[in-house]
């Protein structure tokens, strides 16, 4: 999948978030690294069309956010840093139907999908239980267990692992191993950084650094500490 | 306060179709308005009661839901005792809380989404005659059911964090937060639901 940021500004009041943003995304581990209230999160939203740019173009798979935003949703999955936020229904099987609505008409599919997608992240269990009930780690699970049930092509997560112990921390890094799909993630997580193929830092609603794992970090400890 | 009314179970009550309890639900609150013998509403209240015990949810379940609207009906009960009678206070009293806690149960027993599913095959002929859009309604009102005890258990949030601070609760300190946490949650939501939807 191919992902393409044409000089893109995007403000909000008189704030400048993003500046003239140029990039080509194309590998299967992308990471995104930048200080607090640098951009990271804007960008991010700007790939599946939550957020349009002030002016500037972004393409998906050469379909431009403006024009083909419902295309787009269809084919990017979108992770929230607080599963609170995209956790809309009360009991998880139902949260993670809702999703499938307007993809599959046949509710008994709906929920198999539903079930095929708790089972992917071993939680299978959580099925009938009430959202509110669970852990924020088991939270976050579900969240994505919703958003792979929808089978994307892409998938983008905004800091999965902030409310994650070191246990789900360390499954969600392996259950993410495991994906097919091409991800971004937007993290603070070094360790989980380093498993990208590349890295981007977001600075000043800039791209201040754009590299291999290794050197993206280096740099970042440098001028963002 | 729990986030949600439903109570997951697999009683007989949970296995009824949510249009058959929606609709007995509806009649039976038309049909108590005509009944004005307390005996008869007593009958009504320990049938609802019945069939609480007969769903598996329990009575300190249906108290946590229902304390506030509990207060509010002894109040109304004492204001209608002065200001009519004690007799038509205690038949209001009865009808009220036969009504409230036949419509917790459905709450209590019934998934959201199959609520909704209810509220668009109602809808549809509007919808096919374009004068509503079924989806839309029904995605409102699940959403309004579901946000309902998300904003007590807000509320009861803001009122511990001003406590904390040593602030008495008022009109300003706990609704001014109030109304901007809620703008917030629902900007958050709507946005889930775009990321979402792609209908």
């Amino acid at each position: 999948m191919l992902i393409q940021f044409k000089n893109v500004f995007v403000h909000r009041d008189a704030r400048v978030v993003l500046s003239g943003i140029n990039l080509s995304l194309t590998e299967q581990r992308i990471g995104i690294m930048g200080p607090n209230g640098s951009g990271k999160s804007t960008l991010i939203r700007l790939i599946n069309g939550l957020l349009l740019p002030h002016s500037g173009q972004i393409l998906v798979d050469g379909r431009d956010t403006r024009q083909d935003v419902r295309a787009i949703r269809r084919s990017v999955g979108f992770v929230f840093q607080n599963p609170d936020n995209q956790i809309v229904f009360p009991i998880v099987h139902e949260d993670i139907e809702f999703g499938l609505k307007h993809r599959e008409p046949d509710a008994a599919t709906r929920r198999a999908r539903a079930r095929v997608a708790l089972e992917q992240l071993s939680i299978g269990h959580l099925a009938d239980r009430l959202t509110h009930t669970l852990s924020g780690g088991e939270r976050q699970l579900v969240a994505l267990a919703a958003v792979l049930a929808t089978e994307p092509e892409l998938l983008v997560f905004d800091e999965p692992t902030t409310q994650l112990d070191l246990r789900l921390r360390n499954h969600f890094a392996r259950v993410l191993s495991t994906l097919h799909q091409p991800t971004i993630i937007v993290s603070h997580d070094f360790e989980l950084m380093q498993t990208m193929q590349r890295v981007l830092v977001i600075r000043d609603a800039c791209l201040a650094f754009d590299g291999a794992p290794g050197q993206a970090l280096a740099w970042y400890r440098e001028h963002c500490a | 306060m729990n986030a949600a009314f439903y109570v997951v179970g697999q009683s007989p009550i949970h296995r009824l179709p949510a249009g058959r309890k929606l609709a007995t639900l509806a009649l039976a609150g038309a049909a108590l308005m005509w009944v004005h013998q307390w005996q008869f509403l007593c009958l009504a209240l320990v049938l609802v009661l019945g069939l609480l015990a007969l769903s598996g949810v329990t009575f300190r379940q249906l108290l946590i839901q229902v304390r506030l609207l509990g207060w509010f009906i002894l109040a109304l009960g004492a204001y209608s005792a002065w200001a009519e009678s004690p007799a038509l206070a205690l038949e209001m009293m009865l009808r009220m809380s036969t009504l409230v806690i036949a419509a917790q149960l459905v709450s209590m027993t019934t998934p959201l989404t199959q609520m909704m599913t209810v509220v668009e095959k109602v809808l549809a002929p509007l919808d096919r005659l374009g004068w509503v859009r079924a989806e839309r309604v029904a995605l409102a009102c699940g959403l309004t059911l579901r946000l309902i005890p998300e904003l007590a258990l807000q509320w009861q949030d803001i009122r511990e964090a001003q406590a904390a601070r040593g602030l008495k609760p008022g009109v300003l300190t706990m609704l001014l937060p109030m109304l901007l946490r809620t703008m917030r949650r629902a900007e958050e939501l709507a946005e889930a639901i775009d990321a979402r939807s792609s209908g």
